[in-house]
């Protein structure tokens, strides 16, 4: 047995990668191939469905109905995807850098909320922002907001449920890209002479505040000016505060890659994601994970459905080259961005 | 286990209104099944969002039992063997301990079928999809009856793949079906499918905010009271039909052009800020938290929001308000049709069929079932949502037959106004 597997060295890797080949041929490659030999059917359930490759016009027809949410899906999870990055960071930073002996408490406590469903999670905001829930109720009982002011059923909160759920996955790779970190490289800038960035970090702050604030105040379809302005004065504070250069010159760069790692891992699913726009949106707030829910489960125009699949993947796939590119894929493997 | 057991009929069917042999359902069973229900009914939503077949796509094994030896079996060539039931989940009255089907085993004892009955569809189109290719080849579903809502039964008695009831071996079922259930346009002599139970589409409000309602006109109309706060049903049959009454338009005969009429209303309503959301069975948790003050509704789900929330309301607007029901029917190829018939009538008896009832809580399609629970548990029997009164009765209406292609227009349209086309 020793002799044949050192005579036949070259079985061993395929072996390796046969139960992980085999597990995506079975639910990954061969659904596909399904799928896109669905993507050219035409015709109904009750007559059945034929192949033809004319019906490649089911491609543009889905795109063309439904491009409202297509770039309302782009819209969400990229604000989705900065603000869980904007609330992952810091705290996968405190983690790594603070955490001293809490460190496994914390991240555990990071994942906790993953004990329970995906679904209970998002229901249970619909509780936390209910129009009269313990959020508003105080709010509006001492006449800070207007009666009728309401977060259910707005952008804002399908945005919030989507961050809210996908936030471990943000902060689990900054924290072990942060953590890998060696101190000595920190000290050393400092002792270099690698102080607080004022102003230059009160300038960038207020900048990417504004213009952060700007494109959020668009998406939930607040008054944009005053939006930027307040998150132009929050993130000018912070640049001001905490903003050093070893964090911009060293700390920041080396965590790059787990950035990288979280935001594919929040924007990809994100793009898809339908149960946040369902129970915690309005008709103008579907996805397009909605539209393909309905035209498979409801309309069963599974044509329509399935290219609507493959284009969401293809666009996908777009936009992951390209932030890949933008990012420099030397900086996935080797932390050099 | 009892004396009972090796009984004759009448004698087993008076047993169950003995409560040691088959519990009662009460408030508490009914509280406890809605709970269930909710967390169940996420599921099935989670397994209807994924692609993956569920255990509906498993056709019951045929080895699975033989009849109980114990069990008598009435005559020489009456039905035996096993029935394999499709039907939706808590649709039937259930031993919430021993979770069992009180019902169905008194069934297997009186007449040594075994039935396996299964709580596998959760969706229409989806059993549908299910079932085509076998019916499609004229192969046997593996179902001796499956359970689905008109406009799906409909479309499987249009295609020629149901069996045709035999209604000699039906006394029951002739007898004591009501008779607003018969003479349908898609199956006017009863041959082909015998409803199950039935549900009422209408008005549902938190009458603290809102006052008495009692016009469908008050969904499309912008109030400080409910506008922004208002639910439509996500399903098109029920969102269409209703604003279809409100227009004067007759749901039972829709046309594309009462469709496009109906949905530019709703549009209307939409664009007004007036509606907040369209809901499944999630508008009745609006209703409750505040977040709807005025919404569709159906009855089924009323009767526990009520119990709930005594502020909350059903009603049937004086326009009218729309009826569903589901159907048994047995699928071409059943392998068991004589037993399936069996079955089917055995719960148009006026005793089991109110067991049923006051578990499920839904409409009854059988005569007498009233003056039973009367007896047994006169608060159902005096609920208005489940026991409508005659003029309530007289202003149902049910979503008529629609052609494929109108379906499909009239799906793709609601999807549309509903955001997601």
């Amino acid at each position: 047995m020793g002799g044949w597997l050192k005579r036949h060295r070259w079985v061993v890797p395929y072996a390796l990668l046969a139960p992980g080949v085999l597990w995506l041929v079975l639910f990954y490659v061969y659904p596909g191939i399904q799928m896109f030999i669905s993507s050219f059917w035409s015709g109904t359930l009750e007559t059945g469905f034929t192949f033809s490759l004319s019906n490649w016009t089911n491609y543009p027809e889905a795109l063309s109905a439904s491009s409202e949410q297509f770039v309302r899906s782009i819209l969400y999870a990229g604000a989705a995807t900065i603000l869980t990055f904007l609330i992952a960071y810091p705290l996968a930073y405190t983690i790594a850098f603070k955490g001293g002996r809490y460190k496994a408490l914390l991240l555990f406590l990071v994942v906790a909320p993953f004990f329970t469903s995906f679904l209970l999670r998002t229901i249970s905001w619909k509780i936390l922002l209910a129009d009269s829930g313990i959020l508003l109720a105080p709010l509006k009982a001492i006449g800070i907001l207007p009666p009728e002011f309401r977060l259910l059923a707005e952008p804002i909160a399908v945005v919030s449920g989507i961050t809210y759920n996908f936030l471990p996955f943000m902060t689990l790779p900054i924290y072990v890209s942060l953590e890998k970190i060696d101190h000595r490289l920190v000290e050393a800038a400092k002792d270099l002479y690698a102080g607080p960035w004022r102003p230059g970090g009160a300038i960038a702050g207020i900048v990417l505040g504004g213009v952060l604030g700007g494109v959020l105040g668009y998406i939930f379809e607040y008054p944009v000016p005053i939006w930027a302005g307040v998150w132009g004065i929050a993130g000018g504070l912070i640049g001001w505060l905490f903003i050093s250069e070893s964090f911009t010159r060293i700390t920041f760069p080396l965590s790059l890659p787990g950035v990288f790692a979280g935001s594919l891992l929040t924007f990809i699913p994100a793009m898809g994601d339908y149960v946040n726009a369902e129970f915690l949106g309005n008709p103008s707030t579907r996805m397009i994970g909605n539209v393909i829910q309905n035209k498979f489960l409801v309309q069963n125009d599974y044509p329509e459905a399935s290219a609507l699949s493959f284009i969401l993947m293809a666009g996908i796939i777009v936009f992951v080259a390209i932030y890949a590119r933008a990012l420099g894929t030397e900086a996935l493997t080797t932390g050099r961005g | 286990m009892t004396p009972q057991a090796r009984a004759h009929e009448e004698q087993a069917i008076e047993m169950a209104n003995y409560p040691e042999s088959i519990p009662t359902p009460t408030a508490l069973t009914r509280r406890r099944f809605l709970a269930a229900g909710a967390v169940v009914g996420f599921g099935g939503f989670l397994a209807a969002c994924s692609t993956s077949g569920s255990g509906a796509t498993t056709a019951p094994s045929a080895a699975a039992s033989a009849a109980p030896s114990g069990a008598p079996a009435s005559a020489g060539a009456s039905p035996s063997g096993k029935v394999a039931w499709a039907n939706w989940t808590y649709y039937m009255d259930t031993d919430e301990e021993a979770k069992t089907f009180p019902t169905l085993d008194e069934f297997t004892k009186l007449h040594g079928i075994t039935v396996e009955y299964s709580e596998v569809v959760d969706d229409n189109n989806s059993f549908f999809g299910q079932i085509r290719p076998a019916l499609e080849a004229n192969q046997p579903t593996g179902w001796d009856i499956v359970t689905l809502t008109d406009w799906m039964a409909q479309r499987l008695i249009r295609l020629g793949w149901t069996e045709e009831l035999d209604l000699a071996n039906m006394p029951d079922f002739t007898a004591n079906l009501k008779d607003e259930y018969k003479g349908l346009a898609w199956d006017p002599d009863m041959k082909h499918h015998a409803p199950w139970q039935s549900g009422m589409t209408g008005l549902g409000y938190d009458v603290d905010v809102t006052g008495d309602l009692t016009s469908l006109d008050t969904l499309f109309t912008a109030d400080p009271r409910w506008t922004g706060k208002v639910d439509y049903l996500s399903e098109m049959r029920d969102a269409v039909g209703l604003t279809m009454l409100k227009l004067g338009l007759d749901p039972e005969k829709p046309t594309t052009a009462d469709n496009d009429a109906a949905i530019a209303e709703i549009q209307k309503a939409v664009d007004a800020g007036i509606v907040r959301d369209f809901k499944g069975n999630a508008y009745a948790e609006d209703l409750k938290s505040g977040d709807a003050t005025l919404s569709m509704a159906w009855s089924g789900d009323m009767v526990q929001a009520l119990v709930d929330k005594p502020s909350l309301r059903f009603t049937i607007a004086d326009q009218g308000g729309m009826l569903w029901t589901d159907n048994s029917m047995i699928p071409k190829g059943a392998s068991n049709k004589a037993g399936a018939e069996l079955l089917l009538d055995y719960y148009y008896i006026p005793d089991v069929a109110a067991l049923v009832t006051a578990y499920v809580n839904y409409l009854t399609p059988v005569k007498g079932v009233d003056a039973k629970l009367l007896e047994m548990d006169p608060e159902i029997a005096k609920n208005p949502l489940i026991f409508p009164p005659p003029d309530v009765v007289a202003r149902l209406h049910v979503f008529g037959p629609l052609t494929e292609a109108d379906e499909a227009y009239f799906n793709e349209t609601f999807a549309k106004v509903t955001g997601v086309g």
